[in-house]
C-alpha cells in the first residue's frame, strides 16, 4: 500500500537525531568551521556516546548495531536504508562537516562490508570497539583520476606475503586521521576496472604518509587529505576479499555497488543542508515580512519560499524512493543517482535563495546570518563527491537508453 | 510505513486502464482532437471501466474509492491522451466541489444520476471563472433570495461542459460586503430556465474537451440546490480546488510520462552524426533530468492523494504538487517537441499536441503561483486570505 508516513522507529530516531544536532551539532558548527575541525571539548563528549555514531554503520556480527543494507524493523519490513536517509538528513542539518568528521568508518565502511571476508571484517571493523577515536575513509580519487574512476595509476605489485603500493590519492575525507583507509590500486593500468584491487591500508603502515591538508571554500571542519603511498608494504591478507574474489568481475562491481546505498544518503545530507537554509529564511520571513511588509512584497517573498520548500520536497522523496528500493533488495543504481542528483542541485537552490531572502545580510559572515555564508560555502561540493551531477546523469542514461554504453 | 507501492487492487485498475490507453486512446488521440470530443463507444467503455465514478462515495452507488486510486487511474489515462480526462463524462469538476460543499443528503442526491450503467454521457460541470471583473472583492454573479429560491443573474467563462454538462455548479455572490467569504454554490440541471450556453471555445489544447460560457438571467433554483454541508463556502472552495488540483496534478503527471516515453524512443532510433542522438551527452542528460522531474512529481502526488485519504489536511501537500507537476509537465513537452527537432512541430508527431495540453491542464487548476501562495502559507503557518489563494476569476481565471 502506498504510504508516506515514518514508522514509529523511523519517528523515534528522527526525532532523536533531530535533538542531537540542534543542541549538539549546532551550536560548535561556526566555531568548527573557522578553526578548521572539532572543538576538542565536543570530541571528548562524542567519544562518551560515540557508540550512539559508530554503531549504526558496523553490522551486528562484529559489535555494532547496524543491520547492513537487508536489516528488518520489527514489523518485519526492511528499513535500514530509509531510517538511514532520515537521520542523515537531520545531523545535517545541524552541520554536514561535523557529521563528517564524527568517528566511524566512513566511506570505508561500505567497501568493508560488501568486499571484506568475514575475518576482515572482524578486524576492521573491531577497531570501532577500542577505547579512544577511530576513523575509517575511502581512497580512490587521485591527481588525475576523480569522475574516471578506471584511469586510477596506484599501482600495485605483489611481493611475498605483501603488496607494494605507490601512487597519490587526493581529497581523502578524513584521511589524515584514519585509522585504516580503502586504497584502490592496479595491477595493470591496461585492464582497466578488471584490474582494480582495494585494500585496507592501515596508519603507520611503511612507506605510507600524509600529503598535504586541503585548505576548502566549504565543509572546512572536515577533513580533506592527500595520501602518498611510496613502496607501501600492505600485508596480504589486507587485500579486500582475498586474491580469488578478483578473478571475476565482481570484485570492482564491488567497489562500485556501494555507490547505490551511499549516494541516497549524500542526497539526504544535502537536504539536511538545504532545509537548514530554508528554515532560517523561512524564519526570517515570519520575523521581518508577514506584518511589517505590505502584501504584495510579502506574497513575492513568499512564492519564493514556497519554490525552494517544494524542490527540497521532490529531493527528499526521490531519496526516500531510492533508499525504499534499496530496503526492498530492488536494485537502483538509476534512482539512487537520481536522488543524488537531484538533491544536490535542490539543495544548492535553497542555499542560494536563503541568501536572496534575507538579502545583503544574508551573505555577510559574522552577521546574524552567518549560518548562510556558512551553508552556501558547504553545499556545493555535494553536486560533486561521490560522483558528480554530471557522473550521475551518465549512470541514469546507460539506464534509460538502450545501447548506450559511454559517451 | 513508508511504501511505494500500490495495493493489487490498485495495480489492477492501474494496468487496466494502462492496457485501454495504449490500444485505444494514444491511437486516436488525433481522431478525438479533430472531432473535438470523444466518440460514444469510447466514452461508454470508460464509464464501463469505471474511470468516470472512482471517487463516487458508495452512499450514491458510485465504489467509494479513494484520491489515490483515482490519481492512479488519471495518470494512465492521461498517458494515453490527456484530454480524455476532461472530455469524458462524470461528474468531474462538480463532483469535488458537492463533495466539499454538500450535506450528504445533497452528495447522494447530486451523484447518484452519474453512477447509472447508462449515465456514460452524463457530465457535470463548474462555473466558476468570469469575463468581467467585478466592483468588488467576489464574483459579479449574483444569487438573491426570492420567493421561489434563489434567482441567479451573470456570466461565467471557461467553463469545462459549459453548456453540455447535465448538472452545474455555479459560484455566486450572495452576500456582497462579505467579499470572498460571501459565495454561495448552487447546482443547476441543465433543463433549468434561465441559463443559457454561450458559444464554445477554442483552446490552444485539450481541444477533445468542451469549455464554453454560461449565461444566467434570472435562473431561480430551489434552495435544495444550494450546497449546504458547509458554514464557510469560501474555505470548502478552497478545499474543492485542491481536489480540482490533484486530478490535474494527476493528469499533468501522466502527460510527462507519455511525452518522457515518447521521446525517450525517438532518441533511440533517430540518427544524428552517425549514432542515435541518445547516445549525445546533451540529449541524454535532458532525459536523465526529465526523469527526474517525472518520477519526483508522481511521488509528490501519491504522497498528497495518501494524506487525502488517510483523513489527514492535504492543502500543502496537494499545492506542492500541483505547481510541482504544471512545471514538470511543460517542461517535459516543451523537451519532447525540443528533442524531436523539425518533427516535434509538424503534428504528424503527437507531442505538439502535448505541449499544448500540458499547458492547458496548468490552467484547469489554480496557477502555479496561487498554488505557491498555499505552499507558502502552510510553511508561514498564516491563515489563508481568500483574497490571495482563489485563482480571481476575471485577472487569473482558471478552465473549471
Ligand atoms: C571535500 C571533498 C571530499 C572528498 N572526499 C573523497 C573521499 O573521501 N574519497 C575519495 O576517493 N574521493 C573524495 N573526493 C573526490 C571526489 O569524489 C572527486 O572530486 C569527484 O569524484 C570528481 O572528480 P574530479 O575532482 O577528479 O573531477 P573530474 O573528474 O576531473 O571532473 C571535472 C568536471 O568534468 C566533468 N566530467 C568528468 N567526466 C565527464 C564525462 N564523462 N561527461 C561529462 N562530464 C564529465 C565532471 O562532472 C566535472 O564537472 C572528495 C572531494 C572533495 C571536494
Amino acid at each position: 500500500m502506498i504510504d508516506f508516513e515514518l514508522n514509529e522507529t523511523q519517528q523515534q530516531i528522527k526525532s532523536f537525531v533531530h535533538m542531537f544536532a540542534e543542541q549538539m551539532v549546532r551550536p560548535i558548527s561556526l566555531v568548527a568551521d573557522r578553526d578548521h575541525g572539532l572543538p576538542p571539548e565536543f570530541l571528548a563528549r562524542v567519544n562518551e556516546m560515540r557508540n550512539a555514531f559508530t554503531m549504526g554503520a558496523i553490522p551486528k556480527e562484529y559489535g555494532g548495531e547496524g543491520d547492513g543494507a537487508g536489516g528488518k524493523d520489527k514489523k518485519g519490513g526492511r528499513s535500514a536504508n530509509l531510517t538511514a536517509a532520515i537521520g542523515s538528513e537531520e545531523m545535517c542539518w545541524g552541520d554536514a562537516a561535523v557529521v563528517l568528521t564524527l568517528p566511524g568508518p566512513g566511506l570505508g565502511g561500505p567497501p568493508v562490508r560488501s568486499m571484506g571476508t568475514p575475518e576482515q571484517q572482524e578486524r576492521f571493523f573491531g577497531v570501532f570497539q577500542k577505547p579512544g577515536l577511530h576513523w575509517g575513509a575511502y581512497g580512490l580519487t587521485e591527481p588525475g583520476a576523480g569522475s574516471d574512476v578506471a584511469a586510477i595509476r596506484t599501482t600495485c605489485v605483489k611481493d611475498g606475503d605483501h603488496w607494494i603500493l605507490n601512487g597519490t590519492k587526493c581529497f581523502i575525507t578524513n584521511g589524515a586521521r584514519a585509522d585504516w583507509v580503502v586504497i584502490f590500486a592496479t595491477v595493470d593500468a591496461a585492464q582497466g576496472r578488471a584490474g582494480h584491487r582495494a585494500f585496507v591500508v592501515e596508519k603507520g603502515t611503511p612507506g605510507f604518509r600524509i600529503g598535504k591538508i586541503e585548505e576548502k571554500m566549504g565543509l572546512r571542519a572536515s577533513e580533506t587529505a592527500e595520501l602518498v603511498l611510496e613502496d607501501a608494504r600492505v600485508p596480504a591478507a589486507n587485500l579486500l576479499g582475498g586474491e580469488d574474489s578478483y578473478r571475476t568481475k565482481e570484485g570492482f562491481m564491488g567497489a562500485m555497488k556501494t555507490f547505490d546505498s551511499t549516494r541516497p544518503l549524500v542526497g539526504a545530507m544535502a537536504i539536511g543542508i538545504g532545509r537548514a537554509a530554508y528554515e532560517h529564511a523561512r524564519d526570517f520571513v515570519k520575523e521581518h515580512y508577514l506584518l511589517s511588509r505590505p502584501v504584495p512584497r510579502y506574497r513575492a517573498i513568499a512564492e519564493r519560499l514556497a519554490r525552494i520548500a517544494r524542490r527540497l520536497d521532490a529531493a527528499r522523496l526521490l531519496v526516500w524512493r531510492a533508499a525504499w528500493m534499496a530496503d526492498r533488495g530492488l536494485a537502483n543504481a538509476k534512482e539512487a543517482s537520481m536522488a543524488k542528483a537531484y538533491a544536490g542541485q535542490a539543495a544548492i537552490f535553497a542555499c542560494i535563495e536563503a541568501i536572496e531572502v534575507c538579502g545583503a545580510p544574508g551573505a555577510a559572515a559574522g552577521s546574524d546570518h552567518a549560518f548562510l555564508d556558512k551553508w552556501f560555502r558547504d553545499i556545493k561540493v555535494f553536486d560533486i563527491f561521490e560522483g558528480t551531477g554530471q557522473i550521475q546523469r551518465i549512470v541514469i542514461s546507460k539506464r534509460i537508453l538502450s545501447g548506450l554504453k559511454s559517451f | 510505513m513508508v511504501s511505494f507501492e500500490p495495493s493489487e487492487d490498485q495495480q489492477l485498475i492501474q494496468s487496466t486502464v494502462r492496457s485501454y490507453a495504449e490500444k485505444v486512446l494514444r491511437p486516436r488521440l488525433r481522431d478525438f482532437e479533430r472531432a473535438r470530443c470523444l466518440p460514444d463507444e469510447v466514452m461508454q467503455a470508460l464509464h464501463e471501466m469505471g474511470v468516470t465514478t472512482l471517487t463516487i462515495p458508495e452512499s450514491a452507488g458510485g465504489p467509494g474509492l479513494g484520491l489515490g486510486t483515482a490519481v492512479l487511474a488519471e495518470e494512465e489515462l492521461a498517458a494515453g491522451d490527456a484530454a480524455v480526462p476532461y472530455a469524458m463524462g462524470g461528474a468531474g469538476s462538480l463532483g469535488a466541489v458537492v463533495m466539499e460543499l454538500g450535506t450528504d443528503e445533497q452528495k447522494t442526491r447530486l451523484l447518484a444520476p452519474f453512477c447509472e450503467p447508462d449515465a456514460w454521457k452524463h457530465r457535470g460541470a463548474l462555473a466558476f471563472s468570469e469575463p468581467r471583473p467585478a466592483a468588488s472583492p467576489g464574483l459579479s454573479t449574483t444569487a438573491t433570495r426570492t420567493a421561489l429560491g434563489w434567482r441567479l443573474d451573470g456570466k461565467k467563462s471557461f467553463v469545462l461542459n459549459g453548456g453540455i454538462a447535465q448538472a452545474t455548479v455555479v459560484f455566486a455572490q450572495v452576500d456582497q460586503p462579505a467579499g470572498w467569504e460571501g459565495l454561495g454554490a448552487f447546482v443547476i440541471e441543465s433543463d433549468r430556465p434561465g441559463m443559457t450556453a454561450g458559444p464554445r471555445m477554442g483552446t490552444v489544447g485539450l481541444d477533445a474537451a468542451h469549455f464554453g460560457e454560461l449565461v444566467l438571467e434570472g435562473c431561480v433554483v430551489p434552495e435544495a440546490n444550494r450546497l449546504s454541508g458547509v458554514e464557510k463556502v469560501g474555505h470548502g472552495l478552497l478545499r474543492a480546488f485542491s481536489r480540482i488540483s490533484l486530478h490535474s496534478a494527476a493528469r499533468a503527471v501522466g502527460l510527462s510520462r507519455a511525452a518522457f516515453d515518447i521521446t525517450r524512443e525517438y532518441c533511440e532510433t533517430r540518427q544524428a552524426f552517425g549514432k542515435p542522438i541518445g547516445h549525445f551527452q546533451a540529449i541524454a542528460f535532458t532525459l536523465a533530468d526529465r526523469l527526474m522531474d517525472l518520477d519526483s512529481a508522481r511521488w509528490m502526488l501519491w504522497r498528497a492523494a495518501a494524506r487525502w485519504d488517510a483523513g489527514k489536511d492535504a492543502g500543502k501537500q496537494t499545492a506542492m504538487a500541483a505547481a510541482h507537476a504544471f512545471e514538470v509537465a511543460m517542461r517535459a513537452a516543451d523537451d519532447a517537441v525540443q528533442l524531436h527537432g523539425g518533427a516535434g512541430f509538424i503534428r504528424d508527431v503527437c507531442v505538439e499536441k502535448m505541449m499544448r495540453d500540458a499547458k492547458t491542464i496548468a490552467l484547469t487548476a489554480p496557477p502555479v503561483a496561487v498554488q505557491d501562495a498555499l505552499v507558502a502559507d502552510g510553511e508561514l503557518g498564516v491563515q489563508h486570505d481568500l483574497a490571495a489563494v482563489l485563482p480571481t476569476p476575471d485577472i487569473q481565471p482558471i478552465f473549471t
